[in-house]
């Protein structure tokens, strides 16, 4: 493998352009922005997967591993810490890592790079956006001091107004994070809309962009609802005004309402991004154009309109009227026929094509299996006879990992090692990368495979202690986390021996097609020297050709930038 | 520890597992069961075809597509797209979605809607316990269904959302306060199974588990005679203490306070009575007038090291409500049953025999009181209107009354229907009013504009369905069964007659 730094100094990239601290808190520059945030959210995903550890210890037995009653405790006390793990599990995971970590962390370090942008539409509005994320976190972690809640992440009144934990604190934490994400979205919006090169009309965009385009319209129209929502809770707690408590003449269900017009949506904040990620992963791997192009850009924008839609279908068993549940389900099934029809392209796309297993594309195979399981479970709990016998049970649990976990967090780390090159400046282990991959598929289905079936069975969640007859299901889930957790070790392992210790990357190692490749690893920090023109299909792969010397890909027709003759000499 | 000998546990159980034959699915015993099953396992074939094509498909490509070095470093020349391809995928699962969508939604309706002519029974939801009336009077903690009948629910909650749920027969509703939730069910086997609540309700929710026994009709009808007159078994009168302690079986004070010693929520019972107690301010002597303080006024005089948290138990025991000092009477006689410092300061006093109180054992001394029957009227019902009483009693457990008013004396999340006509009631307005016909007919349909002390105002508005000319006899009837379960009946009270 040839070294390509240059002799004497090495070039200047958006990394070690300045190295000061200053530079980097009040940096305007996406990339950096986005690195501070992945270590942000990748922190928060540290921390929720610790309480998820937890939670699946207590559940080895059936009265509590961990907290059960003691001769200090009575069992009720010691269940109360448990509820507030796995509350702040879910608090976590879903506003501090899922919703911000693809678009605001990978997103805002690729978005402008695939644009062959020098920055996102508004960089102070950014760099505002990670302040405020991260202002929503020291609100909640000092509310997690005071006195952690136990409300479960949905925060269901009357519960959220009774309970003595500081709910105040945390809701507030969420409605700071709420708008970092409202401006994430907008300023995604306003740089695609108006930062395209030339010659890159919406349907010459790589599928990336769509999925954060529609993203973001989600994240404009829906967030500001459960701001509301959360500041309607805290007036409730604070001043006694009767929103959401019936014994003030509110109403619990209008509370439920609110929030799941957030949440619903908040989802698809979720899955599209991951989807998006597929769609770039499977066509490079494969060494062939994407299928169906603008059935995959529609589909996207399909979900999150329809997803907008759909969120009374958590309230089937809540007494709604049978009028309103009916149109839920129907709207819910039809939100599934998008989604089926990414799956199936992205299956064409691999078919004849040159397919290379690594790393990033064993995770889009692995996305691809997990989500059909998360989907087609998610169909059944659509279904309102079903609904029945399933809400509220591990099914729903099992149910939402297979989608949130198997689906955008698996996503998100394919997304991580074939982006990782392009802004570390580094390789990883590749053989490593391929077998915590396997591992990590392995552990996601022993550890959610056992929560549908045991839910279905009838257990409901969020039990600190359960029947007796679950337990071997418990215990084989508790196992699937233990090797997730092993998994996540080694991942973290050679990714940091990867940042001090690893190969030199070479600015397109994928052979991908996309402007993104163009430039150097790491970027500069103006990403690109000259604008660049499209005229290529980024998902064209005959004039990408590997050349030895470098050990990457190089475009064997005209540059697509004017950036000088390389440097590799 | 768990690992060795769960093993066998688990294959045990693998190989009963009703995977085998209802994929993952607990065999139903209501009349919903079939159906629900059917459209599961048409789901779960849906599931295995494209888990199966699709991982199948994405694993062949992968080997028979595989880049090789020198053989096949370039896809070969295919189309990126194809409309035809694309309709029919997408056309397919739609119709596969529309199935099941007609058959969810028609299985539902069967669901939603109860069948005329359904056995009543209300559930009573708090943290974190359940309670469930009957029509004839009788309350539990055990759910008692009788087999091969429909049976609707009428349910409410005291303070937070619960989740009524019981796999076995698949009926789940939740449970709201403030509002009167139905669902109904048909069981065809008797059986044993467990009410788990659903919807996570705060500290003890996993352990808000009620028992649920589906029994042939005969025997139901025996366990509700028995639940009926908590104070006599088997025609003999039972020790107070051992009422007290049903008592407390059935307000889930047992939940929160422990009778072995045990740190709970709240204070244990054991030793408790006749022993000195630190407060948050102060010390005070568990005699008494302090068991009654504490349980009529949780909050006002609190232990050390606990915190506030004990529901109010004002009007189940205490209030306006007469008579049931006896109640909270036979409770502290159960709670000085648990103590060695048990002493005649902390037993309830005992009028019948005075002199004796303190030399006779706890239980000697409880069966001395006398007993009342629980459920009968103490004034005739004109002939007339018995007619009437019977339709009121019906409308009692259909409009879901049940849900919140008992007829034996338990307060619910609604005041007691038992000696309610022709008693003083105090409103939270401070004024207290004999709770005449006039009276009645008010409370019922303009529910929240007067509100009894001790109550919330939560009760939903019944106008449309009983007020106007047309409903008058609904409503009379509803009066009329009031006034036959109170010993104060008078004409005053009474719907006038023509």
């Amino acid at each position: 493998m040839t070294a390509v730094d240059m002799p004497g100094k090495p070039k200047l990239n958006y990394l070690n352009c300045d190295k000061s601290i200053k530079s980097w808190l009040l940096t305007l520059d996406h990339k950096r922005i986005g690195v501070m945030y992945l270590i942000a959210t990748l922190t928060a995903f540290f921390i929720g997967g610790m309480l998820a550890e937890v939670i699946r210890t207590q559940l080895l037995v059936p009265k509590g591993l961990i907290f059960h009653a003691t001769k200090h405790m009575s069992s009720f006390a010691a269940y109360k810490h448990y509820n507030q793990v796995f509350t702040l599990h879910g608090i976590i995971m879903v506003f501090m890592v899922l919703i911000p970590i693809i678009v605001a962390g990978l997103g805002n370090i690729v978005i402008p790079l695939l644009l062959g942008a020098k920055d996102v539409a508004f960089p102070r509005l950014n760099l505002m956006s990670f302040y405020l994320y991260v202002g929503g976190a020291i609100m909640a972690i000092v509310s997690t001091i005071a006195g952690a809640v136990d409300t479960g992440w949905t925060f269901y009144t009357p519960f959220s107004i009774q309970t003595e934990t500081y709910v105040c604190f945390m809701v507030g934490g969420i409605f700071l994070i709420g708008f970092s994400s409202i401006f994430t979205g907008i300023n995604f919006i306003v740089t695609i809309h108006k930062m395209r090169p030339p010659g890159m009309t919406w349907f010459r965009m790589p599928l990336f962009l769509w999925g954060i385009y529609a993203t973001s319209i989600i994240q404009v129209a829906a967030t500001p609802v459960v701001g509301v929502t959360l500041l309607l809770l805290i007036l409730e707690r604070t001043m006694h005004i009767g929103f959401f408590n019936s014994a003030l003449g509110g109403s619990p269900v209008l509370f439920q309402d609110f929030f799941w017009f957030y949440s619903h949506p908040a989802v698809y904040i979720m899955i599209l991004p991951a989807m998006a990620i597929i769609s770039e992963i499977v066509p490079t791997f494969s060494r062939k154009h994407i299928f169906g192009y603008e059935f995959i850009a529609f589909s996207s924008l399909a979900i999150a309109l329809i997803g907008f839609l759909v969120w009374g279908h958590h309230m089937f068993v809540n007494g709604q009227s049978a009028e309103l549940d009916t149109i839920f389900s129907l709207l819910t099934f039809l939100v599934a026929v998008p989604s089926a029809v990414k799956v199936f392209n992205w299956l064409a796309t691999m078919y004849k094509g040159a397919i290379k297993l690594d790393t990033p594309m064993l995770y889009a195979l692995s996305f691809i299996i997990l989500f059909t399981v998360g989907g087609l479970t998610g169909v059944v709990l659509g279904c309102i006879a079903e609904d029945v016998v399933l809400h509220d049970t591990y099914f729903v649990v099992g149910h939402f990992h297979y989608v949130m976990f198997g689906g955008t967090m698996i996503a998100f780390i394919g997304g991580l090692h074939y982006w990782w090159p392009k802004f570390t400046g580094k390789m990883y282990n590749e053989t490593m990368g391929r077998i915590t991959c396997v591992l990590l598929f392995i552990g996601v289905n022993v550890t959610f495979f056992p929560m549908l079936m045991v839910g279905a069975e009838g257990m409901p969640r969020r039990y600190a202690s359960y029947l007796p007859q679950y337990q071997p299901y418990m215990i084989v889930s508790t196992i699937g986390a233990y090797i997730q957790l092993v998994a996540f070790l080694m991942m973290a392992g050679y990714l940091l021996h990867s940042l001090f210790r690893g190969k030199k990357a070479p600015d397109n190692p994928w052979g991908g097609a996309t402007l993104e490749w163009t430039t150097a690893s790491p970027p500069s920090h103006y990403n690109f020297d000259d604008t660049p023109l499209v005229i290529e299909d980024c998902y064209d792969y005959s004039n990408v050709k590997y050349d030895e010397s470098i050990g990457g890909y190089v475009r064997t027709d005209v540059p697509a930038t004017t950036e000088p003759a390389p440097v590799h000499a | 520890m768990f690992a060795v000998d769960i093993l066998p546990q688990m294959f045990n159980h693998a190989m009963s597992h009703p995977l085998i034959g209802s994929y993952g699915l607990p065999n139903s015993d209501s009349t919903f069961g079939p159906k629900i099953q059917w459209l599961w396992n048409f789901w779960f074939w849906v599931s295995v075809f494209f888990t199966v094509l699709i991982t199948g498909l994405a694993v062949y490509f992968s080997i028979k597509y595989r880049f090789r070095k020198g053989i096949r470093e370039a896809a070969d020349p295919s189309a990126d797209h194809n409309t035809p391809l694309e309709i029919t995928w997408s056309v397919i699962p739609l119709i596969i979605m529309l199935v099941m969508f007609v058959l969810g939604f028609k299985y539902y309706m069967d669901m939603d809607q109860p069948p005329s002519g359904c056995y009543n029974i209300g559930v009573l939801a708090w943290q974190w316990k359940w309670q469930f009336s009957y029509p004839d009077g009788a309350t539990t903690s055990t759910l008692y269904i009788p087999v091969d009948t429909p049976v609707k629910f009428s349910m409410t909650s005291k303070d937070v959302l619960h989740g009524f749920w019981i796999p076995e027969l698949s009926i789940q509703r939740d449970v709201i306060p403030g509002r009167t939730m139905t669902v109904w069910v048909k069981a065809i086997h008797t059986g044993h199974f467990k009410l788990q609540c659903a919807e996570y309700c705060g500290d003890g929710h996993s352990e808000m588990i009620a028992n649920v026994d589906v029994l042939p009709i005969p025997e139901f009808k025996k366990k509700l005679a028995q639940a009926a007159d908590i104070w006599v078994h088997d025609g003999k009168v039972l020790p107070l203490h051992v009422v007290g302690k049903k008592i407390a079986e059935l307000e889930g004070c047992l939940g929160c306070h422990s009778v072995n010693g045990a740190r709970g929520t709240g204070p244990t019972w054991k030793n408790l009575a006749g022993s000195q107690v630190k407060l948050v301010s102060g010390t005070a002597t568990v005699d008494y007038a302090y068991l009654r303080q504490a349980i009529l006024y949780p909050g006002h005089k609190m232990v050390a090291g606990f915190n506030n948290v004990m529901p109010n138990y004002y009007t189940d025991f205490g209030g306006a409500a007469h008579k049931k000092h006896r109640k909270l009477d036979a409770l502290i006689w159960f709670i000085n049953s648990l103590s060695v410092h048990a002493n005649k300061a902390s037993r309830p006093p005992v009028p019948d025999m005075p002199g004796k109180a303190s030399t006779l054992s706890a239980s000697k001394q409880a069966t001395a009181a006398p007993a009342t029957p629980a459920t009968t009227a103490a004034v005739k019902m004109p002939a007339a209107a018995l007619p009437m009483i019977a339709a009121g009693k019906k409308l009692y457990a259909s409009m879901g009354c049940i849900g919140c008013h008992t007829v034996n004396g338990t307060a619910g999340v609604g005041p007691t229907w038992k000696n309610l006509a022709g008693y003083p009631v105090k409103l939270t307005s401070g004024k207290t009013v004999l709770a005449d016909y006039k009276f009645l007919r008010f409370m019922i349909l303009y529910p929240g504009k007067k509100v009894v002390a001790g109550f919330q105002p939560i009760m939903p508005s019944y106008t449309t369905a009983l007020a106007g000319a047309k409903n008058v006899k609904k409503l009379d009837s509803l009066i009329w069964y009031i006034n036959s379960l109170s010993d104060k009946a008078s004409a005053s009270t009474e719907p006038p007659t023509k």
